[in-house]
């Protein structure tokens, strides 16, 4: 009983571990999302031109990036959007997509292509540091609960 | 249609004070009395307490944001050209800061203004005209009014009574701007009946040679011809035995004949018929159709 009491808690210890670990690799997957995102919508600008709407239909998205098109499809229909939904995003990265999301298609193919040049551009930065936190802090979370959890076996027997 | 695009209070009050069938056009303007024309009068837009309406800059560029559908990079080249098209044939004018690089226009910016046109489809206006137009062939004809009295819904009708007669024609549609067919998506949103062939959005040079090659026409429809730019064209498919059926503004002939170039068409013979519309009676009021030489045909 002891035993089974003491595997039963290294495995809750890890599954915590586990899920705080893949917010990491889901904020970096997000970003990158939204980066291939934008860069395909940028070739759509500069060649095929078509409607933002149609476009983000095409699009087949992964867990939380599929919020973001929903909500982004909401913001285009109804002109109201809420980011809440996405959990992953602190304040910081809300005010960031708002603002892409309620710039894109203000322009004509030229200067479109220029903001998202400079979306990109910033992105670039979030997502070397996404992708940095998702290298260190996963491994690092995970044999730091690992640890935690032998202690805390020991301890117990 | 227009309940997708003009914010809700103002859509409101149009639909609370005119019948929707009869608007010719309705007027925004930054910070003006909003004005809706309708059977070629004009009347300007009153909320309940009897304010006018003046829609700021604001509306009008979350309207246009709005028929072009959060893209503008893709309607660009319509905006550039002054219009976008909406479905149902429902014309958006534009105005407002054009952005040029040398003497190419880039796009426009800071909207200030929006003039909404809304078609209607007159049928069997031309029924009158027809016969002095139609014999044994379609004769050349030049279409003449000034702007809004009727002469594209003139030569749409008129599309459709080749049709309706059964005068089995290839009729190729040159729309530069989408305005006889209203093409949407691909679609027209008129129907000229089932001889049409339809080249959108391309210039009338490139419609009339390419048409002529690819499509074998027997008539080339077109709108609002420009006598400087378009008499090659136009002389091109003549020659090629393609009949031309083509519009222009000028309110009467005395005024055409002030037009550059128009000594060269009744020299050269272009038109064999000059069918001159005004608003007198109301929009598409036929005044008289003219012959080759300009004398009077047919005068009311």
């Amino acid at each position: 009983m002891k035993w089974l009491l003491i595997i039963v808690l290294i495995s809750i210890i890890m599954l915590i571990a586990h899920s705080v670990s893949e917010q990491y690799k889901d904020k970096y997957d997000f970003i990158l999302n939204l980066k291939l995102f934008l860069q395909q919508f940028k070739i759509n600008v500069a060649f095929r031109k078509e409607k933002i709407n149609e476009f983000i239909s095409k699009i087949k998205p992964k867990r939380q990036f599929s919020l973001f098109l929903s909500e982004y499809q909401n913001y285009l229909s109804t002109g109201s959007i809420n980011l809440d939904s996405i959990k992953l995003l602190d304040e910081e990265d809300k005010e960031e997509l708002m603002d892409i999301i309620t710039n894109l298609g203000k322009f004509d193919a030229q200067n479109e292509i220029s903001q998202l040049d400079n979306f990109l551009a910033s992105l670039e930065f979030k997502l070397s540091k996404a992708k940095e936190d998702k290298l260190k802090l996963c491994p690092m979370i995970l044999k730091l609960s690992l640890l935690f959890a032998i202690g805390l076996a020991v301890l117990l027997i | 249609m227009l309940k997708d695009y003009l914010p809700r209070e103002i859509y409101n009050l149009i639909i609370k004070n005119f019948s929707f069938a009869d608007i010719n056009e309705i007027r925004m303007r930054a910070n003006e009395n909003l004005i809706i024309v309708v059977k070629n009068k004009k009347y300007y837009l009153k909320d309940d307490s009897g304010n006018y309406i003046k829609p700021s800059t604001m509306i009008i560029e979350n309207f246009i944001r709005k028929i072009s559908e959060n893209s503008i990079y893709a309607f660009n080249d319509n905006i550039k050209n002054g219009f976008i098209t909406l479905p149902k044939g429902i014309r958006v004018g534009i105005c407002g800061t054009v952005v040029m690089e040398g003497s190419k226009v880039i796009t426009i910016k800071d909207f200030q203004s929006v003039n909404i046109r809304i078609p209607h489809s007159v049928r069997n206006c031309s029924l009158t005209a027809f016969e002095y137009l139609v014999d044994d062939e379609i004769k050349n004809t030049l279409i003449i009014s000034s702007p809004g009295n009727g002469k594209t819904t003139f030569l749409r009708d008129f599309v459709y009574q080749l049709f309706a007669h059964n005068i089995s024609k290839n009729i190729l549609v040159a729309d530069e701007r989408s305005e006889i067919c209203s093409v949407v998506n691909g679609k027209p949103a008129i129907d000229l009946g089932g001889f049409c062939d339809i080249f959108t959005n391309c210039t009338k040079e490139y419609a009339f040679k390419n048409g002529i090659r690819s499509m074998r026409p027997d008539v080339i429809v077109t709108d609002e011809i420009d006598l400087d730019l378009d008499l090659n064209a136009i002389l091109e498919a003549i020659n090629s035995g393609v009949a031309v059926i083509a519009t222009i503004h000028a309110k009467d002939l005395s005024q055409l004949k002030k037009k550059k170039n128009f000594n060269r068409v009744i020299e050269e013979k272009f038109f064999s018929r000059f069918v001159v519309l005004s608003g007198d009676e109301g929009p598409g009021t036929l005044t008289g159709i003219f012959d080759e030489n300009l004398d009077c045909v047919y005068c009311r």
